[in-house]
């Protein structure tokens, strides 16, 4: 009795052992990786940040707008932003690598999943990105050009601008993802549709006379109203 | 030589075949090609009057689309023989004429470009650039921007015109204050149909690295102005009376002719900023004829519209002047906009420190460019219907010592635009 309780325990002391001595090369070889990971993702944030500062990249994005979107989401300028995500996104990459030299089966699966899916989260966040920079951009773009030339409506037009675009940017982000396909394209053209409707309808019942005299001035009279302001030059 | 790459092969031609030059008038041909038979004809009178021991050529750059009055239709031959026959004549010499056809309408600056490389090419050392679209461009007229240049030893021309009191309140609130001040270019028609400048300046220019450069393309005369000034040229204004215009693309389109010269004189801040932001004093510019002068005539202006304008255009663009405009200057400005018509006056402290955040925002691409430009349309025409109002009925005098005053001004304030221009500026979201 009390030799076959001695023969289990030295069983599991051999298992024990084996199974240590097989797993604990695994987790330093896991744990090499990722410092690697973690020194090669350093390097990498460094180039790009360097990279980036010589071609100016906060300058365009300033003036494209896109700063302004950062800092309204409280993120840092364009240059830090993406020298940071190039760093997490290859650290993250050799720390998935790295959990994969374990062998868990299990965890193994979920990893190349999220490895799949990986690319096209950043795809999305990227379509998102350049939505709101871009609906920034011409949303300004109508408000400048509508107060210029006199419209009452000017923000109102703006405004619908910038819906629309963010719209279409937060659907085909949607799309990529693959998250209720059908769904987020029918509600999509649900929304424009109707808001096309409605302008249609507001602009040709409500507004009749102000779409009259918008259409006098472009047609007939804007030279006239020009040359009651005197000459700049 | 500088670069004459881009010429072609058979405007190259033309130009070898004439030979040195003592004189070039350029022309941009497409401006109003109705009008380029009687400029052509100034220019010849020109030639037979004040310059008659004198080689002449002209240039003229165009689409190749020009009517019956084109300068290609006659050769030189022709002409020489059209002088003997004409009545009067006393030139001596052969008046030569160039032709640089463009399959499309060539920019200002592409035009001005070729007309550098011919006066380069041809070793002329006075030359001036005129546009059909002056209607009442007379001999007179040319011989005073070339005069300064050929007998003088002057490196640039500017004209000067007599002007109605209301007209060419762009130059005068803004252009012409804002690039004293602060470029030391004490020119007040910076932005003009017609300039004179000497052969020296014509290759100088030609070797500059700028004529990819969106500010050249429109308006290359107030760059040349500005590049004369700052790398030490001899520079002068030229009196050439009153300026008739025929009827242009732009007309009175305030957004569009503020991105011509706002944007280019902003452009200009920027590329030569080691230059003035050490030099503090504006040189003054010898002036052949009077100085300035100012004609009275009743005019039609709606400034209630202009009002209403500026009002709407402050409310609806806030946060895009908020992003422009210091917190302080855009308080004011926010106030101005609950006054009463007949109370608003835009201070010229205010002006002046608008127009430098302005600037400054330019210079640290707070938003885009062209946009930051559109957004002061609507200051520009609060500041038109304060001077409306208040030179309601001044005189000239008054009208040149206000003027004097906003030079003052500009120049006073200049440490603040040092140093809005050095501080990086915070972009409000």
């Amino acid at each position: 009795m009390r030799e076959t309780i001695l023969q289990g325990l030295e069983q599991v002391y051999s298992n024990l052992g084996h199974m240590i001595g097989e797993f604990l090369p695994r987790f330093l070889v896991m744990l090499i990786i990722i410092a690697i990971g973690l020194l090669v993702a350093f390097v990498l944030k460094h180039i790009l940040r360097a990279a980036l500062r010589l071609t100016k990249l906060d300058r365009v994005s300033e003036a494209a707008g896109a700063t302004s979107v950062l800092r309204m989401a409280h993120l840092p300028p364009m240059t830090e932003l993406l020298s940071r995500s190039l760093f997490w996104v290859t650290w993250l990459c050799f720390v998935l690598v790295g959990l994969s030299v374990l062998g868990i089966a299990s965890l193994q699966e979920q990893i190349s999943r999220l490895l799949r899916f990986l690319p096209e989260v950043l795809v999305a966040i990227l379509i998102l990105f350049l939505g709101v920079a871009i609906a920034n951009f011409l949303s300004r773009a109508a408000l400048l050009a509508a107060v210029n030339a006199g419209h009452a409506s000017a923000r109102i037009l703006s405004r619908a601008i910038r819906f629309v675009i963010w719209i279409l940017a937060i659907t085909m982000a949607l799309e990529e993802l693959g998250l209720a396909r059908q769904t987020v394209i029918s509600a999509f053209s649900i929304v424009f549709g109707a808001t096309m409707l409605g302008l249609a309808i507001a602009f040709g019942l409500g507004g009749q006379e102000l779409a009259r005299k918008d259409l006098e001035r472009y047609l007939g009279s804007s030279k006239k109203e020009k040359e009651k302001e005197p000459e700049p030059l | 030589m500088a670069e004459d790459f881009f010429l072609a092969d058979d405007l190259l031609r033309q130009l070898m075949s004439v030979g040195e030059v003592d004189l070039l008038v350029g022309i941009f041909a497409h401006d109003a090609a109705n009008s380029f038979g009687p400029a052509v004809e100034a220019i010849e009178q020109c030639a037979r009057q004040d310059f008659v021991r004198e080689r002449i050529v002209i240039v003229s750059v165009g689409d190749g689309d020009k009517g019956p009055d084109s300068v290609g239709e006659q050769s030189p031959g022709n002409l020489l023989e059209k002088n003997v026959r004409a009545p009067g004549i006393t030139s001596l010499r052969t008046i030569h004429r160039v032709k640089a056809d463009f399959s499309d309408p060539p920019s200002h600056g592409f035009a001005l470009r070729t007309i550098l490389s011919a006066a380069d090419l041809l070793r002329a050392r006075a030359c001036a650039v005129i546009s059909p679209a002056t209607c009442n461009l007379t001999s007179g007229s040319i011989s005073n921007l070339l005069r300064p240049i050929y007998h003088e030893k002057f490196d640039f021309a500017a004209p000067l015109y007599t002007r109605h009191k209301f007209q060419g309140l762009l130059a005068r609130n803004l252009l012409y204050p804002m690039s004293r001040a602060v470029l030391g270019c004490g020119i007040r028609e910076l932005y003009s149909d017609e300039w004179g400048f000497s052969g020296r300046l014509a290759t100088f220019c030609l070797n500059q690295d700028v004529w990819n450069e969106e500010a050249i393309h429109t308006r290359p005369e107030a760059w040349m102005a500005i590049s004369a000034i700052s790398s030490d040229f001899r520079c002068c204004q030229a009196f050439l009376g009153e300026k008739t215009q025929a009827t242009r693309g732009t007309g009175t389109d305030i957004v569009e002719v503020l991105r011509q010269t706002v944007g280019t004189l902003f452009w200009c801040l920027e590329t030569q900023q080691p230059l003035w932001l050490e030099r503090d004093r504006s040189q003054p510019i010898p002036t052949f004829g009077p100085a300035h002068e100012l004609t009275l005539e009743p005019t039609e202006l709606d400034r209630h519209r202009i009002f209403e304008m500026f009002r709407s255009g402050v409310t609806e663009l806030e946060p895009v002047l908020s992003s422009i405009l210091d917190p302080e200057t855009h308080a004011e400005i926010k106030n101005m906009v609950s006054l009463e018509e007949g109370k608003f006056r835009f201070k010229s402290d205010l002006w002046v420190r608008t127009l430098y955040d302005f600037a400054a925002s330019y210079h640290h691409a707070v938003i885009n460019r062209n946009h930051l430009i559109q957004a002061l349309a609507p200051l520009y025409r609060g500041m038109t219907h304060s001077f409306l109002v208040v030179h309601a009925d001044s005189s000239p005098a008054e009208m040149e010592a206000a003027n004097e005053m906003l030079c003052a001004e500009f120049e006073l304030q200049k440490p603040y635009l040092r140093e809005r221009w050095k501080t990086k500026v915070e972009v409000k979201s």
